[in-house]
């Protein structure tokens, strides 16, 4: 009886093919958004977290607010940071900076750091070297550029030209400074979206620079591995408030996890309120399959009046209306999801950059938004059809 | 086989009570070919519909093989249509986006009958009124005489005691129209019961039996009369 009822919806849509499409148009559009829309964000969410979870889902950032006439020295560091679920802690010192290399100067940032930096932040090198504990010690003036300031400031356009530039100098904020080392390019989503001009120098040179005085103000601090990391912070937290005698406001200890949750909290708001009016689309579709509905049960009044004259029950005569009214709405969504597919290759092909692809969960919520639109907006049309007198059915011109 | 007991039934047109059946009594017997007749409004149409179990009566009982057809649910009153009766109507009411063949299976489909006995089924009722090799053809594209053939295929398909025709040479030319009631003269002769609803006395002279109708009241039926044929 279901496939026979099939059979007579599938002909039925058939026969109309123009007005079937445009009915479909309505279920085709609103899945298409639903279904582009929440797979865009997801995607794009997704490489956000990933790209903070490989900056190390394992790294506390810690920041001196006040440092109570007591700055953190390097030499302090392995005491505060002498728990076994710390692995390694780098001081970071920034600075406003501009780097002049011939006749032209650049905006970059400039880091004051050490070795292990570039460990925690898992970086590698185009060419030369990282910084080294001697550099440190010496306060020598050298440097350590992201691929990003290379590219600025030296004109590479390839790894092979990084090694160019290793040896060459450049001043950064009037200081001359021996490029030793040049970063490996950063393809992740972040470093694309905070276009680091970075330079790097030893920390003791950077302190010198700074008019803030000595002292180490802010340090990344990586935990063994991601499962310690709750352990670091509060070994941290706890080193910290004994050394300024109790006030747990002096410093700030920003946790990766806490930045990653935050950020998918909010994108996953955003999904839900794109995916919430592309949702309000598509049971505008649906309205318009019930008016259609209409429009074809009353036009066919008169099949139903032979149908019910040759014995067909209520629900042979529902069950069609309601399959026909399912069919388009699934058809409208497989169509729909197809050119949802379409359309997300065609971003990822313009967006080198991210990959997109398409989210299952919101294929099977459209899949099951459109059965539900197809039932809901069938059920009317096909209960008015069930209910025609058999006699007025047969008479109606 | 079919009985009529003191039946009348009644419509209300804005307040005005008609009388389209007016306690009539008559019965059917199993075999019959019988010409329902008289001018449009005498209440034949009133008749068919309850014959046919579309419509039920106000007041009297009518029986379908000595079972009453009243208190019947909507999908009783189906299921009997599908088992006992069949129709043929004047525009032969085929759906055209089906091929005559499917058209002619429908009722098999609504009665649940498998695949291969409906193909078995339809392939004899197509033979009967001589239409196998149209099967494929939508009504659309044959002619009215084969419209009606398919049509009465339709009716005859499910094998049901009672044939009920409306009019069904009122579309055809006359040449036509006999063919197709030649085509009844074999099924009545085949044992089928047939009733058929005309205004046309010519077409009414070839059943075996009249029964004239006027304003809801039976007028004359030739089975009380000695010669039935004398009444026209």
């Amino acid at each position: 009886m279901a496939l026979q009822s099939f059979k007579i919806a599938w002909k039925a849509i058939a026969a109309n093919k123009m007005r079937s499409f445009l009915t479909m148009l309505g279920i085709i559009i609103g899945v298409l958004a639903l279904v582009v829309l929440v797979s865009l964000v997801t995607s794009a969410t997704s490489a956000v977290t990933d790209s903070i979870e490989s900056m190390g889902n394992d790294m506390l950032t810690v920041a001196v607010l006040d440092d109570k006439g007591n700055p953190i020295k390097l030499k302090d560091m392995d005491d505060i940071a002498g728990d076994e679920s710390i692995a390694l802690t780098t001081p970071i010192l920034q600075l406003n900076g501009t780097a002049k290399v011939g006749n032209e100067t650049y905006d970059v940032s400039v880091e004051g750091t050490n070795s292990a930096y570039f460990s925690i932040e898992g970086s590698e090198l185009a060419a030369g070297r990282f910084l080294k504990t001697a550099d440190l010690d010496n306060v020598s003036h050298v440097a350590v550029v992201s691929y990003e300031a290379a590219e600025d400031a030296f004109g590479i356009d390839s790894a092979a030209g990084a090694r160019d530039v290793v040896g060459q100098t450049a001043l950064l904020n009037g200081r001359k400074f021996l490029v030793v080392g040049v970063l490996a390019e950063d393809e992740s989503i972040m470093a694309a979206m905070m276009s680091s001009n970075a330079v790097y120098i030893p920390f003791t040179t950077a302190e010198r620079m700074s008019d803030s005085g000595s002292g180490i103000s802010q340090f990344y601090a990586a935990a063994k591995d991601s499962e310690s990391v709750d352990r670091a912070e509060q070994a941290l937290t706890e080193a910290l408030t004994s050394r300024f005698r109790g006030d747990e406001d002096a410093f700030r200890i920003l946790n990766q996890n806490t930045l990653a949750d935050t950020m998918s909290d909010v994108t996953n708001i955003f999904a839900l309120l794109l995916g919430g009016i592309a949702a309000i689309s598509l049971l505008v579709g649906g309205i318009g399959i019930m008016n259609i509905m209409l429009v074809s049960v009353t036009e066919r009044t008169r099949e139903i009046g032979i149908r019910k004259a040759i014995g067909a029950r209520r629900a042979g005569i529902m069950l069609q209306f309601i399959i026909e009214a399912l069919v388009i709405c699934l058809i409208g969504c497989t169509i729909g999801v197809a050119a949802s597919g379409g359309i997300v290759t065609l971003v990822s092909a313009a967006m080198p950059d991210m990959t997109f692809s398409l989210s299952g969960g919101v294929i099977v919520v459209a899949v099951l938004f459109s059965t539900a639109i197809g039932l809901l907006f069938g059920l009317y049309p096909a209960r008015k059809a069930a209910g025609m007198n058999p006699i007025d059915a047969l008479r109606y011109e | 086989m079919i009985e009529f007991n003191d039946v009348s039934k009644l419509y209300e047109t804005d307040g005005e009570t008609i009388h389209a059946l007016d306690h009539v009594s008559m019965s059917i017997e199993k075999g019959e070919f019988v010409g329902v007749t008289g001018s449009s409004g005498s209440g034949k149409s009133t008749m068919m519909h309850i014959m046919g179990c579309l419509d039920a009566v106000t007041s009297g009982v009518y029986l379908l093989e000595g079972q009453p057809i009243e208190n019947y649910s909507e999908n009783e009153l189906a299921e009997i249509r599908n088992r006992k009766i069949g129709f043929i109507f004047q525009n032969f009411n085929l759906l055209n986006r089906m091929t005559i063949e499917e058209n002619v299976e429908l009722p098999l489909i609504y009665r649940g009958v498998r695949s291969a006995e409906r193909r078995r089924l339809v392939g004899e009722a197509l033979g009967q009124v001589g239409l196998s090799d149209r099967r494929k053809h939508t009504p659309n594209s044959v002619s009215g005489g084969q419209q009606q053939r398919a049509a009465i295929a339709r009716a005859i398909v499910t094998d049901p005691a009672l044939i009920l025709a409306d009019e069904p040479t009122g579309n055809l030319d006359s040449r036509t129209g006999t063919d197709i009631m030649t085509l009844f003269s074999e099924l009545n002769a085949a044992g089928r019961t047939i009733v058929l609803i005309t205004h046309d006395a010519g077409v009414a002279a070839q059943t075996h039996r009249i029964v004239r109708l006027a304003d809801g009241h039976i007028e004359e039926d030739s089975k009380e009369t000695k010669n039935g044929a004398a009444i026209f």
